[in-house]
């Protein structure tokens, strides 16, 4: 039966199928939950929205011309522009938008022709482009960062109602919404629902609906940093812990232990408020600070089990070092529960970051949803308590509901 | 189980211990200093004044002391000079920031600076020399002995011979231009006194071992702590603890009737909803839940005041607060009407994510048992199901919720800072928001420490409770 001149890819190509790996089984267990599979379309929706506000919601014209100055596109210009766009995270979801539009195609057909490929080929070939891909997002993003551009701050619709009235002849097209997110209005204050303001506006005359569009930019980016933060420190304070055992064990539980006394909340506030200008980066570190210590348990615990396992013995005995073992052996095979408490963490993340921007702790200078949410609190605007409620209970509820898939496809006891 | 109990009483001290640390150490480390925010607004003339008020306020809650660790007897004569030449701007080339850093050193060392600006008295420059003098005499200041606490008549005693001494040097200002003679005159005064009291200033060994840890903040802190003194707060000038206790009740009535409310209902539903697995019922009950579950607190206290109190569309409750402010006379009864009727609002809110997972724990716990073999045994000898279900599956099921309360307590707690500030109930929540925004370091301690300490209870009750409810446990 052996042909000894069959080299060995070749063989693995005759193969009939395939064994799946564990990923493609969780993965197929994920897909069988109609109602978990939903959730994670929708909250792809969410971060396309989020990413594509600017195209739903700005008050620059994607063309702007006039008899004197020509064409232009101040939509494009100011999708870096420091001045208009105070904080970072605007700035990494305009490079995203920059970057990956175009990419977009392509990048599909990619991923169909690599289906064809053998796993392994297909799985380094896809690894590779992920890799490009997020590095060009990173060289845009400090080239970005790097040369900060100085343009006056313009509001469009005014300058043109201006000129209009001036008799010149002006052509713009604008974005559906064309408001920015924290122009104030007098003219405008507290409109109700109509066409040219879908959700009113506020007690300043801003557009709720474009104020809610950059509110989720804030909150997704909030919740996914912030988890990834904590989860990465936790899992390193937990793999050192259920490793090494003994007495640095017994001193990481007691920190945990301390950690976990003190009611979160307050500390969060507590330490908020000493931040003079509070940025969503020190929200994030914050948040960070108080909850790593449930994946630090969790790991511990998958570590203190796996540590005299047969295949750590065999690791330990063929000489790997210390950190390979922790890292690339142990570590892989203990991150499934980690997966599932990083899934709800983001959800209270981001119930964490509104909360906070509810008391006035946040950052001020973002339209978060909570912050949103206080001004409907204090002026008892009907959408402006609505609106934002339901955005965060949507998107704290999808997220729940995938964290419960995920949760289920990783259970064995669950499978068919 | 008695040693066990013990074990886990005994940790609760080192914890505490160390939460207080932690606490501590962040609410010391963190940038703005409480008094700095309502200095340096007035003008010019009274900077002298504000100056003299921010020293002694430092003092009196120790501010001025390192906060851990002190070495400030290992200060050297060159140190001493750099700091005087920086604080006064003697070469010219000071930042503002440095001078006020300088001057902040040279204020918190007081007692330490004396025997290094004694010989900076003969210093060959005469600038050195005057700023030396001038700064020796608030450096000399001894502090005043706590009169809060043991042998009052004593303290007070030892107070006005501190008072004494320290109003002796008060006079030896370095004012304009002196001549040698007046120069000499004064050095001199200093040296006879300094012979006098050289003991308050130098250091032996052991003294700088105990100055090491205990003339420290931190030390000071926990020394007043040991007598459940927690300072004074900084706002309203009244001991921190008696506002607190006193805010206590609010937050915990609040508390203690959400948990009880949320065991209470949340049980029956989960256990119903357990039974009837799969129906259109079971799923209608999850629904909601799940909805309860993921709608945040702030959100639903804002809606149902809205709704609910403010007479669009209805006015059935009060706008917040605990009870009603009125001067008039009330029955037991009548005062627990009104508080009932405003505690309606905020502990519908309160209760609705916890009944939320609690019912969906308890829901899964009976799920989980109904499955057991001794259910089916249950059955099988012929038992009815009420008490199959009663008797062996909830007793059963329950297990696994009752460890949820030592996790629930400290978020609880920490919860009801948003109950309070949206419904305005005078609790902790709202005491510890308030102290924040006016950077009252001793109430936000307090509160921390406080709910940390009840948090810490709550955890231990239900790790005890555990091991007594589930015999399989054993700590022996």
């Amino acid at each position: 039966m052996t042909n000894p001149n069959q080299t060995a890819p070749a063989a693995e190509g005759a193969a009939p199928a395939e064994d799946p790996t564990y990923g493609d089984i969780v993965w197929g267990q994920f897909a069988k939950r109609k109602l978990a599979i939903g959730s994670l379309w929708g909250l792809i929706s969410l971060l396309l929205l989020a990413t594509y506000a600017p195209v739903l919601a700005s008050n620059k014209p994607f063309l702007w011309h006039t008899a004197s100055e020509g064409w232009s596109s101040p939509w494009l210009s100011s999708l870096f522009d420091r001045n208009f766009y105070e904080n970072s995270v605007d700035i990494f979801f305009n490079v995203a938008l920059v970057v990956f539009t175009p990419a977009l195609l392509p990048l599909a057909w990619w991923w169909k022709k690599t289906a064809s490929l053998k796993r392994r080929v297909r799985a380094h070939k896809r690894t590779r482009s992920i890799q490009a891909t997020i590095a060009l997002f990173v060289v845009v993003f400090s080239l970005v960062q790097a040369f900060p551009q100085q343009s006056p701050k313009t509001v469009y619709p005014d300058i043109e109602t201006r000129l209009v009235e001036q008799g010149e002849d002006v052509t713009a097209v604008y974005p559906v919404l064309k408001y920015s997110f924290r122009k104030i209005s007098l003219t405008e204050v507290r409109a109700p629902i109509s066409l040219k303001h879908p959700l009113g506006t506020d007690n300043a005359g801003r557009d709720v609906l474009t104020r809610l569009l950059y509110g989720t930019r804030i909150s997704l980016t909030v919740g996914v940093f912030a988890v990834a933060l904590y989860v990465t420190f936790g899992t390193i304070i937990g793999a050192i812990a259920g490793f090494y055992g003994g007495r640095v064990d017994i001193a990481i539980q007691r920190v945990i232990e301390v950690v976990i006394c003190i009611p979160s909340l307050f500390l969060i506030l507590t330490v908020a408020s000493f931040i003079t200008e509070r940025s969503i980066f020190h929200i994030m570190v914050i948040i960070a600070g108080v909850a790593w210590t449930s994946p630090a348990r969790l790991v511990r615990a998958e570590f203190l089990r796996m540590r005299n396992l047969d295949f750590v013995s065999a690791a330990r005995a063929i000489g790997q070092s210390e950190l390979r073992i922790i890292f690339n052996e142990i570590l892989p095979n203990a991150l499934a529960p980690v997966l599932v408490a990083a899934t709800f963490g983001v959800a209270r993340a981001i119930l964490i970051e509104s909360s906070m921007s509810f008391l006035g702790l946040g950052d001020i200078t973002v339209p978060s949803w909570g912050q949103i949410l206080n001004t409907g609190r204090t002026t008892g605007i009907w959408t402006l308590i609505l609106a934002p409620g339901f955005a965060i209970f949507l998107t704290v509820s999808l997220l729940n509901l995938v964290g419960e898939g995920v949760r289920d496809a990783l259970d064995p006891k669950l499978r068919k | 189980m008695l040693q066990y109990t013990i074990k886990r009483l005994l940790l609760t001290i080192p914890t505490f211990l160390f939460i207080s640390l932690l606490l501590f150490l962040v609410l010391n480390i963190a940038p703005g200093r409480p008094g700095a925010a309502n200095s340096g607004q007035q003008g010019e003339s009274t900077q002298q004044e504000q100056k003299e008020s921010f020293r002694i306020f430092k003092e009196q809650f120790n501010l001025d002391k390192p906060i851990l660790l002190n070495m400030r007897f290992n200060d050297t004569q060159e140190e001493v000079r750099e700091w005087l030449v920086a604080a006064y701007n003697l070469e010219g080339n000071a930042t503002a920031a440095e001078r006020i850093a300088a001057q902040e050193t040279l204020d918190d060392h007081g007692n330490y600076l004396v025997r290094h600006l004694l010989p900076l008295l003969a210093d060959p420059d005469i600038e050195v020399r005057k700023v030396a003098n001038n700064v020796l005499i608030p450096a000399s200041q001894l502090r005043f002995v706590s009169e809060r606490r043991g042998d009052i008549d004593a303290a007070r005693k030892q107070n006005r011979e501190i008072s004494k001494r320290n109003q002796r040097v008060k006079g030896w200002v370095w004012d304009g231009d002196l001549s040698e003679a007046e120069q000499a005159a004064l050095a001199a005064g200093w040296k006879d006194w300094y012979a006098e009291n050289q003991a308050d200033y130098t250091w032996t060994t052991t003294e700088k071992a105990e100055a090491f840890f205990f003339d420290t903040r931190f030390a000071k802190y926990w020394s007043n702590l040991v007598h459940l003194d927690f300072g004074i707060s900084t706002a309203d000038r009244r001991p921190v603890f008696e506002t607190v206790l006193s805010k206590l009740k609010y937050s915990l009535s609040l508390t203690f009737i959400s948990v009880i409310l949320a065991y209470t209902i949340a049980v029956p539903i989960g256990v119903f909803s357990a039974i009837r697995q799969g129906t259109r019922l079971d799923s209608a009950v999850t629904v909601v839940l799940f909805v309860m579950y993921s709608l945040p607190t702030f959100f639903t206290g804002t809606v149902l005041l809205r709704l609910l109190t403010e007479g669009e569309p209805v006015s059935w409750f009060p706008t917040g607060n605990f009870q009603t402010m009125t001067s008039d006379p009330m029955t037991t009864w009548e005062l627990l009407k009104d508080i009932v009727w405003h505690l309606v609002l905020p502990i519908a809110t309160y209760t609705s994510v916890s009944l939320a997972a609690l019912s969906r724990y308890a829901r899964a716990g009976v799920i989980e048992v109904i499955r057991a073999d001794y259910i089916r045994t249950a059955r099988a000898k012929g038992l009815p199901e009420p008490v199959v279900i009663l008797k062996h599956a909830v007793r059963n099921g329950m297990i696994p919720i009752l460890t949820l309360l030592g996790g629930l307590l400290p978020s609880l707690v920490a919860g009801s800072v948003i109950i309070e500030v949206v419904f305005n109930i005078p609790g902790m929540g709202q005491y510890i928001y308030d102290a924040i925004n006016l950077r009252d370091y001793n109430a936000v301690m307090a509160v921390l420490l406080t709910s940390s300490m009840l948090a810490l209870l709550g955890i231990l009750i239900s790790d005890l409770s555990y091991a007594f409810v589930d015999p399989r446990i054993s700590f022996d």
